[in-house]
């Protein structure tokens, strides 16, 4: 009763299944014990490389996304048709997933690029500044060379809220989080749209 | 008798279950910035995550490799964990469906909206022995001992995960925990937030939709409400024709959580649901009857955490829940339903804190008020028809730290119950972190299932027909286990996983239908019966490669079921099981270019030995194989189109119930779903 698959395929499906199908008795567990420790066995060669980790495919996508969410006051630009510029800050954990992510990307008609500012050189113009793990020692002097600009400053991970940064990310149960502090997005003149607002854990102002 | 067979045939559903706001689980993975990333991502991949809305992104994992979370610590337990991005893509329409991504479970469709689902064994027509949680909430009815499976439902999307845990979990979870537990999880409002629509139709899943809206309510006050309906066609009689059991369901509900940094956290949700269905419960050929589902629930939680590791949850929630199942004529007796209408009261209180560098304790108590009214059948009622019912439990366990590595686990749970009294429920395990990536445990057990309605106050027919059967089973007690486990679980290199368990499970005081000596009526519910079983379950991840993973899974189960010396079961210890020996999951989960995924499952269930409450000889359900198979295209940013498959390889093929002119089969089908998220 049961044909709408093709004679010659329900014969391979009784052929794999049929092999099973013998697996009683002690044979039939050591065969497939046998089977799952050699299956196993193949993810420990090194030939197979390492863990893959989406954590800065997905971070650098998330930048993306805060330059779509964010309003930047008119000022921030010095030309109508200026670059929108990401920046990152000291080491880049990004190689070039970052420049992959905003390629042909515009923002309201401008061109997105990425900076890049070594440890202690002056930050230039930009628009959201990343700043690495590493860097974290360095953030209060990143903070007062941005001096009030409008600048969306993204901190790469952190366990405490730290003051003055606008968006912080975490890592939760393997996935990303975000939080973000209303009171340095005032300061800086920026205006976030509550759709990314609402996915993230907002600092209360009297952690400030 | 044959109607008896029947009673626990309208049990196929599902139900909620108490307990355990279990504690936090994936440790996240320590990461490591990739010195260069462009040759881990491939353009595909930034391709795919740019097209996602905010909400995806959020619930992406940062590392692909399978790591097992490890609830409750590191659980040394078989603990198989199905998490929210597995369901979705998976080819499940409904929870049932969805726990066949879990394969220390058995899960078996009988009809359109009946299932048998059972972890080792024990499953001929509800499985008696598994206990099934959804959000701390009992879905386990002490109707029957099971659960209703067409009562319970959920937004796949909003699902968080689900834990399955076979063997016994008495000892935190109590009574009925004998093989196993599933813990359904949903979502925290707060990874829920934005707008999804989901709709779609095919066959015999004729058309569905769901739809959820998550907001904030205050700064870190999030809240979601959804609603969700099918349309669900017949499946066949073993001739093909159409078994007439269509049915449809609508549920709708809500969910407020706060995710603030702060030591307290509250959730409060809700949800209400109804449906009804079609059936022809005395066969092929006979009369075509109506039944109908409803109830509603609500539930808030607490918990608190301080700084010194330790955590309070208190919890609370009330269920109600309405059955009406239609039954069959049978000579003089008219056909006509089973109504039962249950009120649920349940208070859960547990503490955990560190005492001294070695021990980490637990305790909690908990209470539970249930209150139900049946409406009888003609040829089934249960005596009394009205009934309050009370259980009080109190459970410590406590965690030791022998050496660094090894961990004694020792605890136990004292319950009472209105029917048996005081029931205790130790456990002790023992683990070994031999390495980073390999834990060996074992465990002893002690767990039992509680008498239900089913097995004290059944009366077939009901008295004003001359009841034969039931008058006498008002001594039936608890069933007893002792179980022994011995479980390995490993992270093999970066790519593999994979866990084994074994088990032996020896077993009192089983369930009997028990005959009266020189008379032989009435027939009576006893504990005459005893058995063993054992068995093992493998499971296997395997990343192939970044876009492609592979899982494994196989159980082995051996179950003998005997009347004590001395004693008889009226079916010599056959009607309690109905089990396959042999079952071997295999799935694959690709993502192709084109923003594509094409899921994969194979599964081979090896044939049934099943036989009737009161049959004396068993009848064979054949082995079967089947494919299940998703494909579906991330169209845009936010709009994806997706076509399943399921049971491809056969027109038809029976996985449940006796073969006879009641039992149904299942077909082959397809239904196609656009899902939308803004």
């Amino acid at each position: 009763m049961e044909v709408l698959v093709p004679a010659h395929r329900q014969g391979a499906a009784r052929r794999v299944f049929g092999k099973c199908l013998n697996l009683r008795g002690r044979r039939g567990w050591s065969l497939i014990f046998g089977l799952w420790l050699v299956w196993a066995g193949l993810g420990t060669g090194e030939a197979f490389g390492q863990a893959v980790s989406r954590e800065y495919p997905l971070k650098a996508v998330f930048l993306l996304n805060f330059a779509h969410y964010t309003r930047w006051p008119t000022n921030a630009f010095e030309h109508p048709d200026s670059p929108f510029v990401i920046g990152v800050y000291g080491e880049d954990p990004f190689g070039p997933l970052l420049d992959d992510v905003v390629r042909d990307e515009t923002l309201d008609g401008r061109k997105i690029v990425v900076a890049r500012y070594r440890r202690g050189e002056a930050i230039g113009a930009c628009h959201i500044l990343f700043v690495g793990q590493p860097e974290t020692r360095r953030l209060d002097k990143v903070l007062a060379d941005l001096n009030g600009r409008p600048v969306l400053t993204v901190r790469d991970v952190g366990n405490a809220p730290y003051e003055g940064m606008c968006v912080q990310f975490l890592t939760e149960n393997n996935k990303i989080r975000l939080r973000i502090s209303p009171q340095a997005l005032k300061a800086a003149d920026l205006t976030m749209s509550s759709k990314l607002l609402r996915t993230a854990e907002l600092v209360p102002a009297d952690n400030r | 008798m044959e109607t008896s067979g029947r009673l626990a045939s309208i049990s196929s559903g599902v139900i909620l279950g108490l307990s355990a706001a279990v504690a936090p689980l994936t440790q996240a993975e320590e990461l490591k910035p990739p010195s260069s990333g462009g040759d881990l991502a491939s353009a595909d991949i930034l391709d795919r995550y740019k097209k996602m809305s905010l909400d995806e992104l959020m619930n992406q994992e940062v590392t692909s490799v399978t790591k097992q979370p490890e609830p409750y610590g590191q659980a040394p337990a078989a603990i198989q964990l199905i998490t929210g991005d597995q369901i979705r893509r998976s080819d499940a329409s409904n929870l049932p469906e969805a726990l066949r991504l879990a394969d220390n479970l058995d899960v078996a469709q009988k009809s359109s909206s009946a299932w048998a689902i059972s972890a080792r064994g024990f499953n001929p027509s509800v499985g008696n022995k598994l206990l099934v949680l959804m959000d701390g909430r009992s879905i386990y009815t002490p109707l029957f001992s099971g659960v209703i499976w067409n009562m319970q439902d959920y937004l796949l999307e909003d699902l968080e995960r689900i834990e399955v845990i076979s063997g016994p979990g008495g000892t935190l979870w109590g009574a009925n925990a004998v093989n196993g537990v599933i813990n359904i999880t949903s979502k925290s409002a707060k990874d829920t937030q934005g707008m999804y629509v989901e709709a779609g139709g095919g066959s015999p899943l004729q058309d569905f939709a769901g739809l959820r809206y998550g907001g904030l309510l205050a700064p870190n006050v999030y809240y979601r409400v959804y609603g969700m309906y099918f349309d669900r066609g017949s499946e066949v009689f073993a001739d093909g024709s159409s078994a007439q059991d269509p049915w449809r369901k609508g549920q709708g509900g809500f969910r407020i959580d706060t995710a603030g940094s702060g030591p307290n956290q509250f959730t409060l949700q809700g949800d209400l649901y109804g449906g009804d269905f079609k059936s022809v419960p005395g066969g092929q050929g006979t009369p075509v009857a109506s039944g109908n589902i409803g109830g509603g629930n609500l539930l808030g939680r607490w918990t608190h955490s301080s700084a010194e590791d330790s955590s309070m949850s208190l919890q609370v929630y009330y269920d109600r829940t309405h059955l009406s199942a239609p039954f069959q004529s049978s000579g003089a007796i008219p056909a006509g339903p089973l109504k039962d209408d249950r009120d649920t009261a349940d208070l859960d209180f547990q503490y955990r804190f560190p005492l001294g560098e070695r021990n980490r304790l637990v305790w909690g108590f908990g209470y539970r008020f249930m209150h139900d009214q049946i409406q009888a059948a003609p040829i089934v009622t249960f005596v009394p028809e009205r009934l309050d019912q009370n259980i009080f439990n109190s459970f410590v366990q406590d965690e030791i730290r022998l050496q660094e590595k090894v961990f004694l686990t020792l605890g136990s749970k004292v319950e009472h119950n209105d029917y048996t009294g005081f029931e205790y429920e130790p456990s002790v395990r023992l683990q070994w972190n031999a390495t980073d990536r390999q834990m060996v445990w074992g465990a002893v057990s002690r767990a039992v299932r509680t008498p239900s309605r089913y097995d004290r106050d059944l009366m077939e027919p009901s008295p004003a027909y001359g009841s034969f059967l039931g008058t006498a089973s008002s001594t039936f007690e608890s069933e007893k286990v002792i179980a022994y486990e011995l479980g390995y679980r490993a992270q093999l290199g970066p790519k593999v996983s994979g866990a084994l368990s074994a088990f032996y499970n020896d077993y009192d005081d089983l369930r009997s239908l028990s005959t009266t000596p020189g008379t032989f009526v009435p027939l009576y519910f006893a504990n005459h019966n005893a058995g063993d079983s054992y068995g093992f379950e493998l499971s296997s991840d395997y990343q192939v490669l970044d876009w492609w993973r592979l899982h494994g899974g196989y159980d082995f189960l051996r179950e003998t079921v005997h009347p004590q010396a001395g004693q008889t079961d009226f079916s010599n210890g056959l009607a309690e099981t109905a089990d396959p020996e042999n079952q071997i999951f295999l799935r694959s989960s690709m993502d192709l270019p084109g923003r594509v995924e094409l899921d994969l499952a194979v599964r081979w269930i090896d044939a049934i030995q099943a036989a009737d409450l009161g049959a004396t000889k068993t009848s064979t359900i054949p082995d079967y194989a089947e494919l299940n198979v998703r494909l579906s295209w991330h169209a845009t940013k936010n709009l994806d189109f997706t076509v399943v498959g399921q049971n491809l390889l056969h027109d038809q093929h029976a996985e449940a119930g006796v073969p006879g002119p009641a039992q149904e089969q299942i077909t082959r089908s397809f239904y196609g779903k656009v899902t939308w998220r803004f």
